[in-house]
């Protein structure tokens, strides 16, 4: 897993994102998050980076739920 | 309110009882091999043993086939197990009443989001799988037993209790003119998933059980429809839930609907229920008739271990699935294809009683394997959380535009043969061979499950072995008595052609670089050792290693 620094406009990518999200609902916006996340995996196509990927989200929950 | 009908029963045989010795005054008989339960599992292996020469007492409580008070529990056989049939010499039989099939289809909403078609991984003779009224499979075996007659069956017999003494296992059994003792020095329990000596003798099953809710419509109708395996994920005429669709013998359609988790079983299967789900589905001018109407639910166990002493477990008294893929009844079947084999050679005192425990091994690293895959689907088919459902949601979106996300798409997973770990008798692990059909030396189309059919031993397949060597090797197995038979895929002496090389890259052999490598197949058709450069020696070796003769000191070449 590569957790160095890999996307070549982070703020674009960013805002391009938060677009993306623009005017949904809370379930339409995990619907969009949950097409985005498995077309993405597609790309990656490793399966052990793909797991440290999901173990490395789940270890970087806040302590406390917000 | 409409009057649906419903099709006279089916006519199925009645098989008399008949009092045994034990009930004429003769004192407990004493039996080598026992097996309670004349289900696809029991059956099966009992016509193992008799095709192998072995003879068996067979036990059911029943005096027909099927299960009493369902149609039609499985309706699914693989690949392999027809190629086990094909060996019991009733494949043809079964293919010929049921239909094959090879293409599946899945669909979400009114769109197919995943197909698959098992005929591109076949190069058997037999069809990736056929679908068949569980009765009918039972009824050719029981009249394949009665044709070998080697197995004394005995049917209205009922086990009410058992006791495990040190070399056998005594059991009391009911019958309509009373009550008897038998003695098994080994028994086999394949009384399916309630087994009563499983819980006699108090064995773990680790069972849980699931809140999915399903109801089974046998239907017969003149609507024509392919018969390929259709799934609905959600299906617009089941309310979004799924819904299975597969065509049996005699024309009768199997439709399986997905009810609410709460659903009342007897509400659920009201004619008028059933029916208007039906109509749902077929549109308002399509004449039915049903069949048989059944809700179910399902659960899920594993024994610790197939063999406790000198009792084993196979088929569902073992392992129960969930019913996604087919994996029950077939896996049942697969459970006697390996174990006969076993049982024939120690039995024939060709092969140590160690050989046994190789079935567990086996057989439960298979079933760990079903559990994983059938829960997978399971889980798929029923979302347990608003965010299981919303990956789902995604799954089914992306997979109507893009190919990655159809493999997703999880609808059952269709049962293969599993492949086997390594283990004491397997040191490269083991997979199944496919029953494929080789020209002999006249051109004379020769199916590998054939050179199976008689007797109990190992194949050695020799690519194009050279006289020497072969000789030295035959003059090995005759001085050892070791259970196995050669046989030359091409070369100087062929046995069998091999030309296009299918058999050579089946079993995972280089082509064009095959010349002096010997497969050894295990009675079951499993290949136990790849030999390249094989030798008398070698072959010796592995083949002691795979009958339970000699531990694999050395690793086998690979």
């Amino acid at each position: 897993m590569n957790t160095e620094p890999n996307i070549p406009d982070p703020d674009g990518f960013y805002a391009a994102l938060v677009q993306a999200h623009e005017g949904l609902s809370e379930a339409a916006s995990a619907d969009l998050n949950a097409r985005l996340v498995l077309l993405l995996a597609n790309q990656c196509g490793q399966q052990a980076v793909l797991l440290a990927c999901l173990h490395a989200a789940q270890e970087a929950a806040p302590a406390t739920p917000t | 309110m409409t009057n649906y009908r419903f099709a006279p029963p089916y006519e199925l045989p009645s098989f008399a009882f008949t009092p045994p010795p034990e009930l004429q005054g003769g004192n407990p008989g004493r039996y080598p091999i026992v097996i309670v339960g004349a289900g696809p599992a029991g059956l099966t292996l009992a016509c193992d043993l008799a095709q192998r020469g072995v003879r068996s007492v067979l036990i059911d409580e029943d005096n027909t086939v099927g299960v009493r008070g369902a149609s039609s529990r499985g309706i699914c056989y693989a690949q392999k197990s027809l190629e086990i049939l094909d060996r019991l010499g009733i494949a043809e039989r079964a293919v010929a009443k049921g239909v094959a099939w090879s293409l599946g289809r899945t669909f979400s909403g009114s769109e197919e989001v995943y197909s698959f078609n098992l005929q591109d991984h076949s190069v058997s003779t037999q069809p990736p799988f056929i679908n068949l009224q569980q009765f009918y499979l039972e009824w050719f075996l029981v009249d394949r037993l009665q044709a070998l007659g080697l197995t004394d069956l005995r049917w209205r017999t009922r086990v009410t209790q058992i006791e495990t003494r040190n070399d056998h296992v005594r059991l009391q059994v009911d019958t309509p003119d009373g009550a008897y003792t038998l003695e098994a020095s080994t028994l086999i329990d394949a009384t399916g998933a309630n087994s009563p000596i499983r819980t006699q003798l108090g064995l773990a099953t680790h069972a849980s059980r699931s809140t999915d809710r399903w109801c089974i419509t046998d239907v017969r109708f003149t609507h024509p429809l392919p018969t390929e395996r259709w799934t609905w994920v959600d299906a617009p005429f089941n309310d979004g839930r799924a819904v299975w669709q597969h065509l049996m013998a005699d024309g009768v359609w199997r439709i399986d609907y997905q009810m609410p988790e709460d659903a009342d079983p007897e509400a659920i299967s009201q004619p008028e229920v059933a029916g208007s789900r039906l109509r749902a589905q077929l549109g308002p001018d399509v004449e039915f008739e049903f069949v048989w109407i059944g809700p179910y639910g399902y659960r899920d166990h594993l024994l610790d271990d197939f063999r406790v002493g000198q009792v084993f477990f196979i088929g569902d008294a073992g392992h129960v699935v969930s019913p996604f893929g087919a994996r029950g009844g077939n896996t049942g079947m697969q459970d006697a294809a390996n174990l006969g084999w076993k049982l024939a050679l120690v039995e024939q005192g060709l092969a140590p009683d160690t050989l046994l425990d190789s079935y567990s091994a086996e057989r439960r690293a298979a079933c760990v394997e079903n559990l994983q895959v059938t829960s997978r689907s399971a889980r798929f088919l029923a979302p347990r959380s608003p965010a299981e459902h919303t990956l789902r949601r995604a799954v089914l979106a992306l997979a109507r535009q893009h190919p990655f996300a159809r493999a997703l798409v999880n609808t059952g997973r269709m049962s293969m043969a599993n492949d086997y770990p390594p283990s004491a008798c397997l040191p490269q692990g083991a997979r199944s061979v496919q029953n494929l059909a080789l020209p002999d030396r006249q051109g004379r189309p020769t199916a590998l499950m054939h050179l199976l059919r008689q007797g109990t031993h190992c194949l050695g397949l020799w690519f194009a072995p050279t006289t020497g060597a072969r000789a030295e090797a035959e003059a090995r197995l005759r001085q050892t008595g070791l259970p196995a038979r050669l046989v030359a895929i091409g070369g100087p002496e062929a046995d069998l052609h091999d030309p296009d090389e299918v058999l050579a890259r089946h079993l995972g052999l280089a082509p064009g670089d095959s010349a002096g490598t010997l497969c050894l197949l295990r009675p079951d058709a499993y290949l136990a050792a790849t030999l390249p450069a094989c030798t008398a020696d070698t072959f010796i070796h592995a083949l002691r290693v795979a009958t339970g003769h000699a531990a694999a000191l050395e690793p086998l070449t690979t």
